[in-house]
């Protein structure tokens, strides 16, 4: 009844961005069309929501799984036929709902938080309702093609919306070229990904002859593929992910991309776009688990993100850029869940173990659940640093402090969100980081690759550590300890509009790790019937993590490493009691260094792009001037060079003539004779 | 009867010294004359061959050669004549830049 109108989620966003772009200063001079954008996304939320309450009580669409509507887009030689329609499974429909819910959330906070845009809010409702249509239409496409479309759809709005202060920022030119600049270099890093998604997506149409996910997804059709095919096609869309979610070794856009509004970073890092790339890996399993191998890349490439973003949070001072590493590391948790349970999964359907297909698909969950539970607690974090920045005008942490009078529901929100990522016990985070890592756990029992899990698992409990640490030193430092200088002229807690999202946020980043024990499970896990992936089906266990949670061990030791790291964070930061500058040396220690140059990444990408980019183009340009124009100009020079030759012949002085026409006479009279001869006469 | 031979070998040399002087000689009028040296060695072959096979055409021929070279003289003194009345000389050397 509502799943057949599943294309009007995506449709209706669409619709508010052509309103609000071309008309919204027309019909709404203060907000620049922001209420019609907000229209849009709730009207999205509430359909997804209906959709996903009917697809989930609904007999009618167990036995697939999953409800596709498509018709034919184009057909091109070859049997290649291409379609376009909509896909809803329940990982369709929770993407939907959380995406569209929390994009609600940070619409309603922009107005108040983009409240001195003036007429260039409507450029900003209508790019972010587009970036809406994106994470919409990527959730519910129903091929490989149109995802790509809406893929791309988001990566445009990306560059728009980081750019957005590009031409004027109210802090400076300085500001404004520097938002240009994180802009292009989110596009074209992201475009690095994508490229090769665009071949892994060419490698599917080859191998299936469409790409319909039914198609692609079918167990008799991989069956009958060549299997190197299929993985080469996993590695190029994972490199996809990597681009779009920043994963190691394309990491370094995300940092700089909180050039843009603060509402724009909360969108990217919670609602759309990063999540884009761990929804794309979780809807790609049926290929991926063709080989053990590739999910233990997205595990290794995950976890080592996860580290290593988490030590660049510990001693930055920028309240935006700290969340930023936050978002990295966790997206990292999210890939290193996937990878497990995937891991564990490709290995249980290679020995025809169904107990570890059960146990891997477990690691589906978690990430699914980290992803959503992620989301809440991210766009709450970002609301309330973007609450904070608003009121003191700065991002400098080392300027803040002491604002927890001035701003209680700010703090108190924040101070929730802070838990959560942190995994302090019975918050949303906690439950599904402890999922995780206790899958990594398991998946190093199996294999003979299974000694790498055992090392990220180890990186992953170091990174749990240093998440706690910097999360409370964010907290600590802008909320506690002595006023910094702009704390002492913060204007007050912000309006209504943005204090209310963020309270409703904090209920979620509280509460939603508990939908675990109330049938998550049996909606997000993967389910395999005769070799046919599906997903949700399975039997929900309820209150029995409870019992798993609380009888290992790991789950005490990974609470007293988050309470340690809290301590510590407080003591440091807000009792003074430790030092911080005895560990940096002042600054002058190697780590501190390597950590502040954010371990060379963007060096070595300016390396590279010298060095290698520079050096390929002063080939290109050697071939291009010695190669292409030597052809060009050795022709016209050799035209010239036997015209000037020849017309040195000319001399004008008829004896000359004479001559030649008398050598002429000779040479051809030896070459008749020459011919008698050869012809036998004479 | 005086052989064939001794004809053509005149003829071959006469031709020659026509042939140098053309190639060698900067006086316009000179190369004139070796030009008619040329058509005169060509006429005796002519003549040659005609007693030769007893045959009257190449008598006719020659008388033909010597009108046609008799015209063309004409018109070559003229052309000199010109060229003397514009440059003031009729040396080859000097008279080059009638080239393209």
């Amino acid at each position: 009844m509502f799943v057949e109108y599943t294309w009007l989620v995506p449709l209706v966003p669409a619709i508010c961005f052509i309103l609000v772009g071309f008309f919204g200063n027309k019909f709404d001079k203060h907000n620049g069309g922001g209420y019609l954008a907000i229209f849009g996304v709730a009207f999205a939320c509430v359909l997804s929501v209906l959709i996903s309450i009917e697809f989930f009580t609904s007999e009618a669409y167990s036995d697939p799984g999953y409800v596709t509507q498509q018709f034919t887009w184009f057909v091109f030689p070859g049997g290649f036929e291409i379609n376009i329609g909509y896909y809803v499974d329940t990982l369709a429909c929770l993407m939907m709902m959380f995406a569209s819910f929390i994009s609600m959330l940070i619409f309603i906070y922009s107005l108040g938080y983009m409240h001195g845009e003036g007429k260039r809010k409507r450029r900003y409702f209508a790019e972010v309702a587009l970036f809406v249509t994106g994470m919409l239409g990527l959730a519910i496409s129903s091929n490989f093609l149109e995802m790509f479309i809406f893929w791309e759809i988001m990566g445009l709005c990306s560059y728009l919306l980081i750019g957005f202060w590009s031409f004027s920022h109210p802090d400076g030119d300085d500001k404004a070229d520097n938002a240009a600049s994180a802009a292009k270099k989110a596009f074209l890093v992201t475009r690095l990904g994508d490229v090769s998604l665009m071949a892994g997506l060419f490698v599917l149409l080859f191998a299936f002859k469409s790409l319909d996910y039914t198609v692609v997804f079918d167990a008799a059709n991989i069956a009958s593929v060549d299997h190197n095919l299929i993985i080469l096609a996993s590695l190029l869309i994972f490199g996809g992910a990597i681009g779009k979610s920043a994963q190691f070794p394309l990491l370094d856009w995300l940092p700089d991309a909180m050039a843009g509004p603060t509402t724009v970073s909360a969108l990217i890092h919670a609602a759309t776009m990063v999540k884009a790339g761990v929804y794309l890996v979780a809807r790609c399993f049926p290929i991926f688990c063709e080989a053990s191998s590739v999910l233990l890349l997205v595990a290794i490439i995950g976890g080592v993100t996860a580290f290593f973003a988490a030590t660049m949070a510990l001693n930055n001072m920028n309240i935006k850029k700290v969340l930023a590493y936050s978002t990295l590391s966790q997206l990292g948790y999210m890939f290193l869940a996937l990878g497990a349970g995937g891991y564990m999964i490709a290995l249980g359907i290679e020995t025809g173990d169904t107990a570890l297909i059960a146990a891997g698909s477990l690691g589906y969950t978690a990430g699914c659940l980290h992803m959503v539970n992620h989301a809440f607690f991210k766009a709450l974090l970002f609301l309330c640093s973007g609450s904070v920045i608003h009121s003191t005008g700065t991002e400098d942490m080392r300027e803040m402090g002491g604002l927890d009078k001035k701003m209680k529901i700010t703090s108190i929100t924040m101070l929730i969100g802070s838990l959560s990522i942190a995994g302090f016990p019975f918050f949303a985070g906690f439950w599904s980081k402890d999922l995780i890592l206790e899958q990594t756990l398991h998946a190093s029992q199996f294999g003979a690759a299974g000694w790498v899990f055992l090392v990220l698992w180890i990186l992953a409990i170091i990174t749990a550590f240093m998440t706690a640490f910097y999360m409370f030193r964010m907290w600590y430092m802008t909320f506690r300890g002595p006023e910094g200088k702009n704390s002492k002229h913060c204007h007050g807690e912000s309006p209504r509009s943005m204090t209310i999202p963020l309270m409703i946020l904090s209920v979620f980043a509280f509460g939603f790790g508990f939908v675990l024990f109330f049938g998550f499970d049996s909606l997000l896990c993967i389910e395999i019937e005769h070799g046919q992936f599906r997903v949700g089906g399975g039997e929900a266990e309820g209150f029995e993590y409870l019992v798993d949670f609380f009888t290992n061990v790991w789950t005490y030791v990974t609470i007293a490493l988050v309470l340690l790291a809290i301590y510590i964070a407080r003591a440091m930061y807000s009792k003074r009691t430790i030092d911080p500058a005895k560990f940096n040396k002042n600054g002058e220690s190697w780590l501190y260094k390597a950590l502040t140059k954010r371990w060379w990444f963007p060096y070595m990408y300016d390396q590279i792009s010298w060095k290698l980019g520079y050096g390929v183009a002063r080939g290109v340009e050697y071939v291009d001037k010695n190669i292409v124009d030597g052809t060009v100009n050795g022709l016209s020079n050799a035209v010239v060079g036997s015209g000037d030759l020849m017309s040195k012949a000319q001399t004008g002085n008829v004896n000359n003539y004479a001559a030649v026409v008398m050598g002429g006479i000779v040479v051809l009279f030896v070459a008749i004779i020459a011919l008698f001869f050869f012809m036998g006469g004479l | 009867m005086i052989p064939i031979e001794f004809f053509l070998a005149f003829a071959a040399i006469l031709f020659a010294i026509g042939a140098y002087g053309v190639m060698t000689k900067s006086n316009t009028i000179i190369v004139l004359m070796c030009i008619e040296l040329m058509l005169n060695a060509a006429n005796i072959n002519f003549i040659a061959f005609s007693a030769f096979l007893g045959d009257a055409t190449g008598q006719v021929f020659v008388i033909m050669t010597i009108s046609v070279a008799a015209a063309e003289v004409a018109v070559g003194i003229a052309i000199l004549l010109n060229a003397y009345k514009i440059r003031k000389t009729t040396e080859t050397d000097a008279l080059t830049s009638m080239r393209w």
